[in-house]
């Protein structure tokens, strides 16, 4: 009888440590598996950094550039412009950027301009509504157009679902999209080059 | 001595050259192993200088370099050459028409050539190593050179700027399957202008250039190796609990 | 069928329980698990040669598995192939674990199934009540290397372009026919594009999916008759108390443990191979195949992959001097079958008509040698096919068998390895020769098989099987 016994707590040991083994196997396995899901160095590559020349933008210009596949949009704002960003913070539903969409805030551009300090006139940002996708449309001058209030202050609409953003990208009250457009990560390497996609607080994002 | 020694070294070069026989291939010298980081990043330093004006190496990404210990400024600043950024791949900008046309033949894509080459004569990186070292001087040729592993090659001398020129004598002799006939047999280089390095520097250098090679072939073999350990010791823990598991269950049938 | 019963289990029953007996209310959950495995009786002295039917089915579901995962990065497409395993070999996070165990996959599988075949052969499991399950084997086999040649063209290298190119002009030696069905299996005047496209469609979905059919029915026709052993008797003549034969055992736990550990060595050795040489010498991954496919030049040396060697050899050796020899064996053939065999008249008279055809097919100005050596590398693989037919011996296992035939079977296993040798190498007269011999050799096994397997003294067969307890 307790040989039995011995001989079953011996075969049970070995069964679960062999069940164990055996798990490793196959999870080691199926991670394997599952890691060459992962982006390639192919998408990574294409997903690099991009350097953008801006001594072409004039103020009150926008000028559009791919980075990871997306429209990013560098606005170079004029003076009056920059006014409208503090006056229409009563209309915006987040004016301060506390809720993220696609990408992390960068510290650095949690402001009312969302720009570096070197040059708070220059928007970067990603191109995209953050309802379902669609890239707005601009409708930079300020003052009555079609499909937009009276005071309209200057901003981007999105022709899918109407949600309307201000010169900072910061969408508008009772609209569609739930958030204001993703700022990327970026940084000046002169007064006049930038690179999106990287920045010196954090590395290539 | 060291004058000694050098010519000693120089004419045991030779040596595989002359036990060469007249028909069947030019025998392979055994590629020195070099393995370490500083002579791989030599290798590549080689490749992308004088292999990318001509060849491409399409399947090999410039930031794989960090591999050999690298960093993305070190390769921009030293080893970017065909490209202008790091996550781009080594092509050339030599296009196939053009090459067809000056040289004859379209210079291969070189990712994967060290794997290529390999035989029961010795491996891919015994073959590059040789075929790097054999170029001679002959006016007959297009280009005014010929290689000893490939005759009437279309390849110019790569590196002849480092190795200098050399000549290939031939002499005549007996035939020893057909008698009254003679064959024309390799009988060793000679030197006729010498390069930037010396023959055993040279030696080196492609020995780096060909390690580089090989490793560029398969970038992923030195985790393979390591990887390879683990799971082969584990895998040998596994059996021997799946044996004497079996043997627990065996143990009762009569 | 009778009114639905629902089963009713005591309350304090534990829930896995009771969802098991709501799916077996539904569906024969338990009942196929049963049936097929947990209280498959098999008989108990199962030796190593008997791993290599659970190993193929483990290598099966590895190569599709892997497959699957390559697929998600292979393009399919003449000028990205080549360039697209590179990627997955160097970009794709892991895939170039995913690709040699793929690559030494194929060849493992091979190496399983060729023991797997060695065992049915020993021990006569292919002998009544067991034919279909060694037809569909068969067709098993004969897929797999279909599966394999399809495959090999897709990394789209200079072997996997001349191979195809070479087996597929194969077809063309076919008289009449043979040049529009070439033409019509590549889609092109060469192989091209179009024809790696569709080589990927067998290859990843077509094959596979038959493949499936084929080894459900091969199991499915070893069920039903049960499992054949190293003594070649039945053990269903010896049934116990219980229903069950007397020297049988259920196939779980003891025969789940036992192929466990058969796994686990073999993952040893498939990692071995996989970690420290992927490419076994350019056995398994061809150094050639590292060169892009240039239909402008063909390498010195094609071969084909090690495992279609053998069946090669026996193509090459046909050459127009050796048709003469073929004229006369089949001749001397005939004159045998006349003298020695109790067929029926109509058969012999029959197999004497082939015989004269085949020997006028054979005269130069017929067909030439191209053909007939197709004819024999096809006729090299199908005659496994008729072994539960050739073999009339009295005993199924060659352990009853007269020592001789056992020696007889390592002389063809000798044969087989070295025709599988020859076919490496590059063709000398000398090597020539001995595939001829060895063609001769190995046809003669088969083909003369009725007699010889049953001469000789056969031991006696024992009433119970020969175990030795662990």
């Amino acid at each position: 009888m307790s040989i039995e016994k011995q001989v079953d707590s011996g075969r049970r040991g070995l069964l679960v440590a062999t069940c164990a083994a055996g798990g490793v196997v196959g999870v080691s396995t199926a991670g394997v598996l599952v890691s060459t899901f992962q982006p390639s160095e192919r998408a990574k590559a294409a997903g690099a950094p991009v350097e953008v020349d801006i001594s072409d933008v004039a103020p009150g210009e926008l000028k559009v550039v791919e980075w990871r596949g997306k429209p990013v949009w560098i606005l170079r704002r004029t003076p009056a412009m920059m006014a409208t960003l503090t006056q229409d913070e009563g209309e915006l539903a987040d004016p301060a950027s506390d809720k993220e969409f696609q990408l992390p805030m960068p510290a650095y551009c949690k402001n009312p301009q969302r720009a570096r300090k070197e040059h708070p006139e220059v928007l970067v940002t990603v191109g995209i509504c953050s309802h379902l996708g669609c890239s707005p449309s601009s409708r930079l001058a300020a003052g009555p157009q079609p499909n937009l209030p009276n005071d309209w202050p200057g901003g981007f609409l999105c022709p899918c679902h109407g949600s309307t953003f201000d010169l900072s990208g910061r969408v508008f009250k009772n609209k569609p999209a739930p958030t204001n457009m993703d700022i990327p990560p970026y940084m000046y390497l002169s007064d006049n080059k930038l690179v999106i996609g990287q920045d010196n607080e954090k590395g290539e994002a | 001595m060291k004058v000694f020694a050098k010519k000693l070294i120089a004419v045991l070069a030779l040596v595989p050259g002359l036990a060469f026989a007249a028909e069947g291939t030019y025998p392979l010298d055994r590629a020195p192993e070099r393995n370490d980081l500083a002579s791989l990043q030599n290798g590549a330093k080689l490749f992308v200088n004088h292999c990318l004006n001509c060849h491409s190496a399409s399947a090999m990404r410039y930031n794989r370099l960090r591999d050999l210990g690298l960093n993305e400024d070190q390769i921009k600043d030293n080893l970017l050459f065909s490209a202008d950024k790091v996550g781009a791949m080594m092509t050339t900008a030599m296009r196939p028409d053009d090459a067809k046309a000056w040289f004859g033949a379209v210079p291969p894509d070189l990712s994967v050539i060290a794997r290529a080459k390999a035989s029961p004569a010795g491996s891919g990186a015994d073959y590059l190593y040789t075929y790097l070292r054999t170029f001679y001087k002959d006016d007959a040729r297009p280009t005014g050179w010929n290689n000893m592993v490939v005759p009437n090659v279309a390849m110019p001398h790569a590196m002849w700027q480092q190795q200098g020129i050399r000549a290939a004598k031939f002499t005549d002799q007996p035939d020893p399957h057909e008698p009254g006939k003679t064959v024309h047999a390799f009988a060793g280089f000679e030197q006729v202008e010498p390069g930037a390095m010396n023959l055993q520097d040279f030696d080196t250098a492609t020995a780096d250039l060909v390690a580089y090679m090989t490793w560029m072939a398969e970038p992923a073999q030195h985790t393979r190796k390591r990887l390879g350990v683990v799971v082969l010791i584990f895998l040998s823990i596994f059996s021997f609990l799946a044996w004497r598991l079996n043997e627990s269950y065996w143990k009762q049938v009569k | 069928m009778g009114a639905y019963e629902e089963t009713k289990l005591p309350a304090d029953a534990p829930p896995s329980a009771k969802a098991l007996a709501w799916v077996d209310d539904r569906f024969p959950l338990s009942k196929l698990w049963n049936d097929q495995w947990g209280k498959y009786y098999a008989p108990k002295n199962f030796n190593v040669w008997y791993l290599f039917g659970s190993l193929s089915m483990l290598v099966l579901v590895l190569q599709i598995v892997t497959g699957i995962f390559l697929t998600m990065h292979y393009k399919p497409d003449a000028a990205l192939a080549f360039g697209s395993v590179e990627y997955i070999m160097r970009e794709v996070p892991w895939g170039w674990l995913v690709r040699y165990m793929h690559s030494t996959g194929a060849s493992a599988f091979f190496i399983v199934v060729y023991l797997h075949m060695a065992r049915s052969l020993m021990y006569g499991s292919y002998r009544k009540p067991r034919e279909l399950i060694w037809l569909f084997g068969f067709a098993i086999f004969l897929c797999l290397m279909a599966e394999a040649f399809f495959g090999y063209l897709l990394p789209w290298g200079q072997m996997s372009y001349w191979g195809a190119q070479v087996i597929v002009n194969l077809f063309g030696a076919i008289p009449v026919i043979g040049e529009d069905l070439s033409l019509w299996i590549r889609g092109d005047y060469v192989v091209s594009d179009a024809t790696l496209n569709r080589f990927f469609a067998f290859h990843v979905i077509a094959l596979p999916l038959v493949i499936l059919g084929l080894v459900a029915a091969h199991l499915i026709a070893l069920h039903e008759v049960g499992s054949n052993n190293p003594d070649g008797i039945e053990v269903k003549d010896n049934i116990g108390e219980d229903g069950h034969p007397i020297d049988a055992i259920p196939s779980h736990p003891y025969y789940s443990t036992k192929d466990l550990f058969g796994v686990s060595v073999f993952l040893l050795l498939f990692s071995a191979v996989v970690f420290f040489a992927p490419e076994m010498g350019g056995y398994f991954l061809e150094y050639n195949n590292f060169l892009p496919a240039d239909s402008m030049k063909t390498p010195a040396h094609i071969a084909p992959t090690w495992y279609f060697t053998p069946f090669y050899s026996v193509l090459r050796a046909t050459t127009a001097d050796f048709m003469y020899v073929l004229m006369a064996a089949i001749a001397l053939f005939v004159v045998f079958i006349w003298l020695k065999s109790r067929l029926a008249y109509r058969i012999k008279v029959a197999m004497a008509v082939l015989g004269i055809v085949l020997i006028v097919g054979m005269l130069p100005q017929v067909l030439d040698a191209k053909f007939w050596g197709v004819v024999l590398f096809g006729s090299s693989v199908v005659i496994l096919a008729f072994m539960p037919w050739l073999d009339h011996s009295p005993a199924r296992s060659l352990r009853y068998r007269p020592t001789w035939h056992s020696i007889l079977y390592g002389v063809f296993a000798l044969v087989f390895v070295t025709l599988g040798y020859l076919g490496t190498q590059l063709p000398t007269p000398a090597f020539t020769l001995i595939s001829q011999i060895c063609t001769l050799a190995y046809f003669s096994f088969f083909l003369l098989m009725p007699w010889w397997s049953t001469m000789g003294r056969f031991k006696p067969l024992p009433t119970r099987l020969t175990f030795t307890p662990h």
